[in-house]
């Protein structure tokens, strides 16, 4: 398997990186950058070009209740409005496949795998909790910075490990 | 979302335990270490709490969004749900009740049957602190640090901007514990400028 | 500093464990005029359905549990709270071995208390006889009640290893063992701060209970990593000269 938990900031920075498959070719730390930054653009893109339905005047009673008001109000929505856009969030090659997982917070995970690891959400899952322990409970990580965390770094290295 | 529904993932969430007094001395200790840098002067000892709590509501989150795997609320009404038999349940055990909602539906309370930070707790015998301090001050940063970093309602990505403040604590003699929350504004997603 | 007994310079703030002798005048009917006699009445106002602390039992949160992460929360925000006023790492942990003190002084009162409400000999340990005073004279027995109660009711579970210096310059130094400190659990210290072991918090507590003994020592927290236990931490507790002493007169009269 070959992964690359990438959590990148709100702001589109990348504050971790790493591989989980030894004797890859090495991409640069400034590839990687590129990479993060690049694909936060084209994630807000594909959430901008959602395309959008005319509002039909009957469900406005419903948007309008109290209680229920978001701000923004156009003559447009989306299929289910319900449910906001998401962006990219799989992309697939030959090769590999990339998954992004965006949390409610804003960051996102990028996992790059060979196309043939199932079970990516799990994996996902697990290293968000991870970063919920590890990262965000540690008094020396300052938020939005980059994670230089070595327990985070031992637990992910172990759990992967003991998946394969 | 329902309100029984989000109890039973408060009640459902696996939560890592520790004993609760621990939890409770050390929180004691802390307002009181409070107390002694800032000469109890208690108005900012409230002040530094709240911020505190705040620091703690933006880490908090992503462990309630990760351990309790619950999707975005749809309006304030679901949240303050969501904040009472959730978010109270996995990290205080406890689940205060919502009500005195405002008529705009902007504003609620929630009313704390127990408070295990208070456990054991008796303010200062000063004249002061029990009309000044409050005690449990950090909760009301945490839910304002939390909701901030969220990305809420629908249909289109927001965050929430909501200040608390307790009006009421057994601490102080009164009879119930009471916070009250308000919704200051939704603050909209920035995109990113469009690059073509 | 300028205060050497510290548990009097704490705070009466929070989290009193040690019983309700004042709240007994609350029951007295309340003379109306402003009587001069200096009465030791607690000035403190009190909820009509009278939830107070001395209402409650002390024991009703015994077993209770919460949250491990509230405890990490709370704990990392003490840590970055206390890191914003010291100049050091000495410092920091000097701090947090301050903000434990009080704990242990609490922390001895209530195990004391519940020693004996329960009968059970769960403060003797193998090295006391069944006595009725529980309260430790030999420092054996203190780090037996450090080693087993205290981290039982800390952490649930005994701390993993006792030990006494084997150098006979320092008899007076112990050393307790854990080999995976709760307090530690989600942290990462920073490469540039390596020396530093935020566990001084517990070796604060472990200061306070040795005070609240009788037995004047300072503790701190060593990092003591090894392979398997990353975050091995060993408790180096020092007993004062006063300590040693009594020790000796005390084991020439046969005390144990």
């Amino acid at each position: 398997m070959c992964a690359h938990p990438n959590p990148t900031d709100r702001a589109g920075g990348l504050i971790y990186q790493r591989e989980f498959q030894a004797g890859l070719r090495k991409l640069s730390t400034n590839d990687y950058l590129v990479l993060a930054g690049t694909f936060h653009g084209v994630h807000a893109i594909t959430r901008s070009i959602t395309p959008k339905l005319p509002l039909a005047p009957s469900t406005s009673p419903v948007a309008s209740s109290p209680g229920t008001t978001a701000p923004a109000t156009s003559g447009y929505s989306y299929p289910n409005p319900g449910v906001p856009a998401t962006g990219l969030e799989f992309l697939e090659t030959d090769k590999f496949h990339l998954t992004c997982f965006q949390t409610l917070t804003g960051t996102k995970f990028l996992l790059f795998t060979d196309p043939l690891t199932g079970n990516v959400d799990t994996i996902m899952n697990k290293i968000y909790e991870l970063y919920a322990d590890y990262v965000m409970k540690n008094p020396f990580y300052q938020l939005e910075m980059p994670v230089r965390c070595e327990a985070f770094d031992r637990h992910l290295g172990a759990w992967l490990r003991g998946r394969t | 979302m329902s309100a029984t529904k989000a109890s039973r993932i408060g009640e459902e969430t696996r939560i890592d335990k520790v004993n609760a007094e621990l939890v409770t001395l050390t929180y004691g200790t802390i307002v009181a270490q409070l107390c002694q840098d800032y000469d109890n002067d208690y108005q900012e000892v409230n002040k530094q709490l709240e911020k505190m709590g705040y620091n703690i509501g933006m880490r908090l989150i992503e462990d309630f969004l990760a351990k309790s795997g619950v999707g975005r609320c749809a309006n304030f009404r679901e949240t303050a749900d969501m904040i009472a038999k959730v978010g109270f349940k996995i990290f205080l055990n406890v689940a205060p009740t919502v009500t005195n909602w405002a008529s705009d539906n902007n504003q609620f309370s929630l009313i704390f049957e127990d408070n295990p930070l208070a456990d054991f707790v008796e303010l200062p015998d000063d004249g002061r602190a029990q009309d000044e301090l409050w005690f449990s001050n950090i909760l009301c940063g945490v839910l304002r640090g939390a909701l901030e970093m969220v990305n809420f309602a629908s249909p289109f990505p927001v965050q929430m901007q909501i200040e608390a403040h307790f009006v009421s604590d057994v601490l102080r003699g009164d009879d119930t514990t009471e916070m009250r929350v308000s919704l200051v504004r939704y603050i909209e997603d920035e995109m990113p400028p469009e690059e073509e | 500093m300028a205060a050497p007994p510290r548990h009097v310079s704490m705070l009466s703030i929070s989290n009193s464990n040690t019983g309700a002798p004042q709240s007994a005048s609350s029951d007295k009917p309340q003379t109306p005029q402003p009587s001069p006699s200096p009465q030791p009445t607690s000035g403190l106002r009190v909820p009509s359905n009278r939830k107070t602390i001395y209402d409650r039992h002390l024991n009703r949160s015994r077993n209770a549990e919460l949250s491990r992460a509230s405890f990490a929360y709370l704990f990392a925000e003490m840590v970055t709270y206390a890191q914003r006023r010291v100049t050091g790492i000495q410092d920091l942990e000097k701090r947090l071995n301050e903000q434990g003190y009080p704990l242990g002084l609490r922390l001895l009162d209530l195990l004391f208390y519940r020693s004996t409400s329960t009968s059970s000999s769960a403060l003797s340990s193998s090295s006391t006889s069944s006595s009725p005073p529980n309260r430790p004279l030999r420092i054996l027995p203190l780090l037996h009640l450090i080693h087993g109660p205290l981290w039982r009711l800390l952490f649930q579970r005994s701390a993993d290893a006792l030990e006494h210096s084997v150098s006979p310059d320092t008899p007076n130094e112990y050393m307790i063992t854990d080999n995976d400190p709760l307090v530690n659990t989600y942290i990462s210290v920073p490469r540039e701060m390596n020396m530093l072991n935020c566990a001084a918090f517990i070796a604060g507590i472990i200061e306070g209970v040795c005070d609240g003994c009788g037995f004047e020592a300072k503790v701190s927290a060593h990092n003591q990593p090894t392979e398997m236990w990353p975050s091995r931490t060993v408790f180096l507790l020092r007993f004062g000269d006063s300590v040693m002493e009594r020790e000796k007169v005390l084991e020439r009269n046969g005390v144990k």
